[in-house]
């Protein structure tokens, strides 16, 4: 058994006196009786010693108490104030009347008739007058009095008693070594071999540390950061791009209607600063207005090049891919872009005017909507969700459109995100003649399913403790 | 996205099938089952199939899509008898008109309540809230042809829908709930669009409300339809859409003349599409004759127009289908995406991170190793927070939203360091030591980069701290620095230092000014850095 050099001072001191208080204790050992009682605790977990934990409760008198007890309560008060007799009115001057007069009625020192008050004679001290100079020894009635009446009130007090045990004996008996112990071990002590002569103080091991918290990466980026591995193992290319864009890229590229509500104030937050249209936009025009060299109709009416260079925050990763493409027409292209967007919504929980958006598109000259598919189903289940499904979608500017639902035990099928193939009105202005996979998903909807959050507002105003608590390897979830 | 509620007794007459098969099926066709409730499913349907926004144009889907059915419906028009003119003082205010009459029908309450359901959600989508089309039903009988469409003014009186009193045009505007809620659109026009019978009975006020004359009730047999509205090929759709409906509800269609040509025209459209572009976009094999059977269980025609090619003749109410890919979509429909196996394809490609994307991530390394936690702030912030309680004036090159939804998100952040100072503040109760940092796009003029700060809190944050993390971090990032007397408000003087690399500052740190520090409402010294990664460029 292993015992620091304090628990073997103490213990030999034990086998002298056997048993003791710690305040004897620390006279002795020139310790804390603080210090001697944690001693003792870690003697007794060896079975070496017992601590014993008496309390008592005393009484003790309040200030009003201690007052009194110089003063007289306030009937004895009252009740010197006055010869044989007095009138109630007269004695209600007195600053204890109201209190006192009850008091001496019930002790039956004085009568009241009429309105006078009458000395009967014996006022000899009560049982609460005598409680006064010794309140720790007092019959339970007048202790309940004492405490009611607020002159006294409960002290706990605590005494400890540290005794040897039969193994405490034997194993001292058995000889103990005092050897100094080291808390510190020094660049000295190991150069010069010292160490090999110290014996360095042993810690408790039960005792937690103070916590420390490591510098790391946001739970929600790790989550970002998940999505982007996975992608670029899939072999995408990372786009980055502005987060303002013209109504052009936003929408009209896209084939959003310009009458379209989402364009709307109420929806899309818009700036007064105005954009330039790109070379080629005549021919997003003509796609509008009546389906350009392609087998749409289009919208019909007039296009407004005015309504197209508005500016706008984006609502989509989506105007960054059709940029990407009308600068990269020709296949293969296969890329991505996690950013922000910003949508005109009103802050609760589950709807923030800005949040992540995940985009991935494919251009190639032989991918078909199965392939869409097939790229949603290795996507989600390289995230964890194995069991994906496909329900029909609309898209302003995808057709076929799909919305992929994912099986989550406890919530069923779940929506999370949309996809489809860019509309030919999309692609076509930019001569891009190969079909673009394309499919979106709202990264904070993961985030609140993989983490558990019921507030979205909690990965962007966090809660420090929060990104403190949240392992970096466990917050797969079980999905 | 309209809410389009579907009375099961009514909806199982029509269809021919069970509520449950029904309800199973329908997402399959592309909508949301909102709510199942005990008489009627309200149902989601999207903004592209305005035909399913009635109980009949469900129904009519929904016997294709069982197989109970198969091919489009037929809808015959008699020829039209009665005029209806347009006057030209409507030309610049609501120009276009179209009618129908339906004659014979017997509308239950479910009908009727699905009739008015069509009407609101196509006012909603197709309509814009009524600006762009504006729908009215009317009771025939209750009024005497021709009608007339004209610019009428504000003066002229009747007595409007759940009304029993006369009231003027702009009386109706001012008081009538729905002249609330619509006036906005024809509001400060000369003449207000009315339609009238040869007696002068008003019989709408064209967007804003009907007469109470031509109510439609259950005892109605013969109906008039007006749609007006500021788009030709809208308003034709919402006839096409209510028409066809009102005829599966079991009317008949009778034209209208409106300016001497009849109205409206229900014959489907034509397209020839190629069976191979359908299966190279769906990536399936289908021949000529299941692609035909499939898309007529999506309620087409089809017929035989030469190899490799399907005649399809598109049902008049599909006012989605704009282009081939339009069929092809409803060909997988059709087919079942569940029956479509998913694959990927052979050739791979090669990822690449983006370069700034890549050097945040490096970024996010050294402010880990550095003892910092990372912190995702909003990017929209307010003048409060972005300068105010900072000290510093405004960047000129600041972007505002023009409609902010709150006074905390009125511009798009130039700064990241205010917004570690407000989580700060929300932290203040969390033990100490806190270092944040947050490397993030921000906006100046129209165009993003990025920038990076951190902040450190605890009784000891001093100038000192700061100066080792910055020494650290331009180490890390390989820059060579010098530093400079900084005049940045946001922090104390003599206890700050701009960053030079260069010759050019690109950044900031320093001890946070204490004003600064009361005005987040910290109350414990804050040392920070701020550098402008765009200024590395």
């Amino acid at each position: 058994m292993q015992l620091a050099l304090n628990e073997k001072r103490l213990l030999l001191e034990l086998t002298k006196i056997r048993t003791a208080s710690p305040e004897e204790l620390a006279i002795v050992l020139d310790r804390p009786a603080e210090s001697v009682i944690q001693y003792g605790g870690l003697l007794s977990q060896k079975g070496l010693a017992e601590v014993d934990r008496d309390v008592s409760i005393r009484l003790v008198l309040t200030s009003e108490g201690t007052l009194y007890c110089t003063e007289g309560l306030p009937e004895r008060q009252l009740y010197d104030s006055f010869g044989e007799s007095s009138s109630i009115a007269e004695l209600n001057n007195h600053p204890h009347a109201r209190i006192g007069l009850g008091w001496m009625k019930r002790l039956g020192w004085v009568k009241i008739d009429g309105g006078s008050v009458i000395k009967t004679g014996n006022a000899a001290p009560s049982p609460i007058e005598k409680a006064l100079a010794s309140p720790d020894t007092v019959s339970p009635e007048v202790k309940k009095e004492l405490l009611k009446r607020g002159l006294a009130a409960e002290e706990e007090s605590v005494r400890y008693t540290i005794r040897i045990t039969e193994a405490g004996q034997k194993f001292a008996a058995s000889g103990i070594e005092l050897v100094e112990e080291t808390g510190t071990l020094t660049s000295d002590q190991i150069s010069s071999g010292a160490w090999r002569d110290l014996t360095l103080r042993r810690y408790d091991i039960s005792k937690k540390p103070r916590p420390v918290w490591p510098g790391k990466i946001h739970p929600y980026q790790r989550l970002i950061n998940e999505m982007r591995r996975i992608l670029l193992d899939m072999g995408f290319t990372e786009l980055y791009g502005s987060v303002v864009q013209g109504a052009f890229w936003n929408f009209d590229a896209l084939f959003q209607p310009q009458d379209h509500p989402a364009r709307e104030m109420q929806d899309t937050f818009h700036l007064k600063e105005r954009s330039e249209l790109p070379a080629g936009w005549e021919k997003v025009r003509d796609i509008h207005e009546h389906g350009g060299e392609t087998s749409s109709c289009g919208w019909g009416g007039r296009w407004d090049p005015e309504k197209a260079k508005a500016t706008v925050l984006r609502t989509h990763t989506t105007s960054l891919s059709i940029q990407h493409l009308a600068t990269h027409p020709n296949p293969p292209e296969k890329a991505f872009c996690i950013g922000r967007v910003y949508r005109r919504e009103t802050i609760d929980p589950t709807h923030l005017p800005e949040f992540e958006q995940l985009e991935g598109i494919v251009m190639d000259d032989d991918v078909s909507f199965r392939h869409l598919l097939g790229y949603l189903k290795e996507f989600y289940g390289r995230m964890g969700f194995s069991n994906v499904r496909f329900r029909p979608a609309y898209f302003p500017y995808t057709e076929p459109s799909v919305e992929p639902e994912v099986w989550i035990d406890g919530l069923g099928w779940v929506e999370l995100g949309g996809a489809g193939i860019f509309r030919e009105e999309v692609t076509a202005p930019w001569g891009i003649s190969s079909p673009v996979l394309a499919w979106g998903l709202g990264v904070s909807r993961v985030a609140m399913l993989r983490m558990g959050l019921s507030d979205l507002r909690e990965l962007y105003q966090s809660d420090i403790d929060w990104v403190r608590r949240t392992p970096v390897m466990n917050d797969r979830g079980d999905c | 996205m309209p809410v389009v509620s579907l009375p099961y007794k009514y909806l199982e007459r029509l269809t021919g099938a069970d509520r449950k098969t029904i309800i199973d099926r329908l997402p399959m066709i592309g909508c949301d089952i909102e709510r199942i409730l005990d008489e009627q499913v309200d149902v989601e349907f999207f903004p592209d199939r305005v035909d399913l926004y009635s109980t009949e144009g469900v129904a009519r889907a929904m016997r294709g899509f069982l197989g109970l059915e198969s091919g489009e419906e037929e809808y015959p028009v008699a020829p039209a008898k009665i005029q209806f003119t347009v006057d030209e003082n409507l030309k610049d205010i609501r120009p276009y008109l179209g009618s129908a009459v339906i004659r014979n029908i017997s509308l239950d309450n479910e009908a009727i309540i699905s009739l008015m359901g069509v009407q609101e959600a196509l006012h909603w989508v197709v309509g814009r809230g009524r600006s762009k089309v504006a729908i009215g039903v009317h009771d025939l009988d209750k009024v005497t042809p021709p009608f007339r469409y004209f610019g009428a003014p504000l003066t002229r009186k009747f007595v409007p829908l759940d009304f029993t009193e006369e009231m003027t045009l702009a009386e109706i505007m001012e008081k009538h709930p729905k002249g609330r809620d619509y006036a906005h659109i024809v509001s400060g026009k000369p003449v207000m669009p009315l339609i009238e019978d040869a007696k002068g009975n008003v019989l709408s006020f064209p967007p804003i409300i009907n007469g109470e004359l031509t109510r439609v009730t259950e005892k109605s047999r013969n109906l008039l339809l007006d749609v007006t509205g500021t788009d030709e090929r809208a308003v034709m759709t919402a006839v096409k859409v209510i028409t066809t409906a009102l005829i599966s509800a079991g009317g008949t269609c009778e034209g209208v003349f409106v300016n001497g040509k009849p109205c409206p025209d229900l014959t489907p459209s034509i397209r020839d599409v190629s069976v191979s572009a359908c299966n190279k976009l769906i990536g399936c094999s289908l021949n000529a004759d299941e692609m035909a059977g499939v898309l007529r269980s999506m309620r087409y025609g089809t017929e035989p127009a030469g190899p490799g090619v399907v005649r399809v003749r598109i049902p008049c109410y599909r006012a989605d289908i704009m282009h081939d890919w339009d069929i092809f979509e409803d060909v997988a429909i059709g087919y079942g995406f569940d029956n479509l196996e998913t694959m990927l394809p052979r050739a791979p490609t090669l990822g690449r991170e983006h370069p700034i994307m890549a050097r945040a991530g490096l970024i996010r390394e050294i402010c880990c190793g550095l003892g910092f936690q990372e912190v995702m702030p909003f990017t929209l912030s307010c003048d409060d927070v972005m300068y105010t309680k900072m000290q510093r004036p405004q960047d000129s090159r600041v972007l505002r939203v023009l409609h902010p939804i709150s006074e905390d998100q009125t511009l798009v952040r130039t700064d990241i360091l205010p917004l570690l100072l407000d989580l700060l503040r929300i932290n203040k109760r969390r033990e100490l030591p806190q270092k944040i940092f947050h490397i993030g796009d921000v906006v100046r003029s129209l165009e993003t980069s990025q920038k990076m700060a951190l902040a450190s809190t605890h009784p000891g944050a001093d100038f000192s701290e700061a100066y080792a993390v910055i020494d650290s971090v331009c180490c890390e990032m390989g820059l060579s620095y010098d530093v400079a007397e900084s005049s940045d408000p946001a922090f104390i003087d003599g206890r700050r230092a701009d960053i030079v690399v260069n010759g050019k500052v690109i950044g900031v740190f320093g001890e946070i000014h204490p004003a600064v520090l009361s005005a987040f409402d910290i109350d414990q010294p804050v040392s920070a850095i701020e550098i402008d990664l765009k200024a590395l460029e």
